[in-house]
């Protein structure tokens, strides 16, 4: 009986720590999880961009054509 | 015998004339064709070319109406049109001189910058706290092109290459003082400009620096200096607050961005800014 149920119970505790695993590393991220993610993604160069873009040149020109 | 063979040859000889009548038309039909191709291909050619460069100037005509959302904006847009316009002046009078004095007749470059002088008092003249002082911009700034064109197509009918060199390479070198001016006030009106825009991000980061703001204004420190600075301060914030800040200067754009796209498609949806250089 006892070599009958060890196996069987073996099989059940790897099957349970398998779905544990499982659902440990696969949960969805919390929000707070989700916007420390999406807060790597600014990059200095994405940054820049914005900030280029929020001020006027100084030498700034309006291009009509030449004239000849 | 000889009959049948006499009816024979009269029959090749029809059958012959037969085919040439019928191949020669087609062979004319063919090189028809293949000019109207050519034609057309030219034709698409001029037209791709066209509506690229039209494509060119909407989106900068775009890029420039993001700022005329105040009218310090419209006023650095129509301070830079009257500049630019003024600069083609001048360039377009003294090629008219040097044709002069080659004996040219200069008539009908004349009567453009004769034009041109018109539209810059109509620059000079507009209203930029106006509703309309996009419109407005947008349709002055096609007829400037619009003239800056038909005085450079003329000029051509009347030189070749090497002469349209010469001119160029005389009036290259531009110095007026009216123009001089005109680049002292534009750089203070951006200036003006540049500081608004510094205090609305010093109100996103949530602090205020304003002797840096005044160095920038009086002309201590580039605006260069200024952008490196702020993507620093930005940059020191802890990720969420960087993101934060981030998020709101790029929706902030973006704003600014589709109202200029949305007001130059109504423009031309409605017809205007496409004038031919015609004054009302």
């Amino acid at each position: 009986m006892n070599k009958k149920i060890t196996p069987i119970l073996l099989l059940l505790i790897v099957f349970v720590s398998v779905t544990l695993a499982y659902v440990y590393f696969n949960q969805p991220a919390t929000d707070e999880q989700k916007y420390d993610s999406s807060a790597k993604d600014v990059s200095d160069e994405d940054l820049s961009d914005e900030i280029d873009d929020i001020f006027l040149d100084e030498d700034d020109e309006i291009e009509i054509g030449e004239m000849v | 015998m000889l009959k049948v063979i006499e009816n024979m040859r009269k029959i090749a000889a029809i059958l012959v004339v037969l085919l040439l009548m019928v191949s020669i038309p087609s062979l004319v039909l063919a090189d028809d064709a293949e000019e109207d191709q050519d034609e057309q291909d030219f034709d698409e050619q001029s037209q791709e070319q066209e509506n690229e460069t039209q494509d060119l100037e909407y989106n900068e005509t775009e890029k420039e109406i993001e700022i005329m959302n105040n009218s310090l904006g419209a006023e650095i847009r129509l301070l830079q049109l009257e500049k630019s316009i003024l600069k083609n002046i001048l360039k377009g009078e003294m090629a008219v001189e040097v044709l002069k004095g080659l004996e040219f007749n200069t008539t009908a470059l004349e009567a453009i910058l004769g034009e041109m002088k018109i539209l810059l008092e109509e620059v000079k003249t507009a209203n930029t706290s106006s509703n309309d002082s996009v419109m407005i911009f947008v349709e002055l700034k096609q007829e400037a092109i619009n003239y800056t064109k038909q005085f450079r197509e003329k000029i051509r009918e009347l030189l070749d290459d090497v002469k349209l060199n010469e001119i160029r390479e005389r009036i290259r070198e531009l110095a007026s003082g009216e123009l001089h001016n005109y680049s002292k006030m534009i750089q203070n009106r951006i200036r003006q400009f540049n500081r608004n825009q510094l205090y609305r991000l010093y109100g996103i980061i949530g602090e205020t620096n304003n002797s840096f703001i005044n160095e920038y204004f009086n002309g201590n420190i580039t605006l260069g200096q200024v952008k490196l600075q702020m993507c620093k301060m930005i940059n020191q914030m802890s990720k969420e607050n960087r993101y934060g800040v981030f998020s709101e200067i790029k929706e902030e754009n973006i704003k600014s961005k589709i109202q200029a796209k949305s007001a130059v498609e109504n423009i031309h949806n409605t017809g205007n800014g496409k004038g031919n250089g015609g004054h009302n």
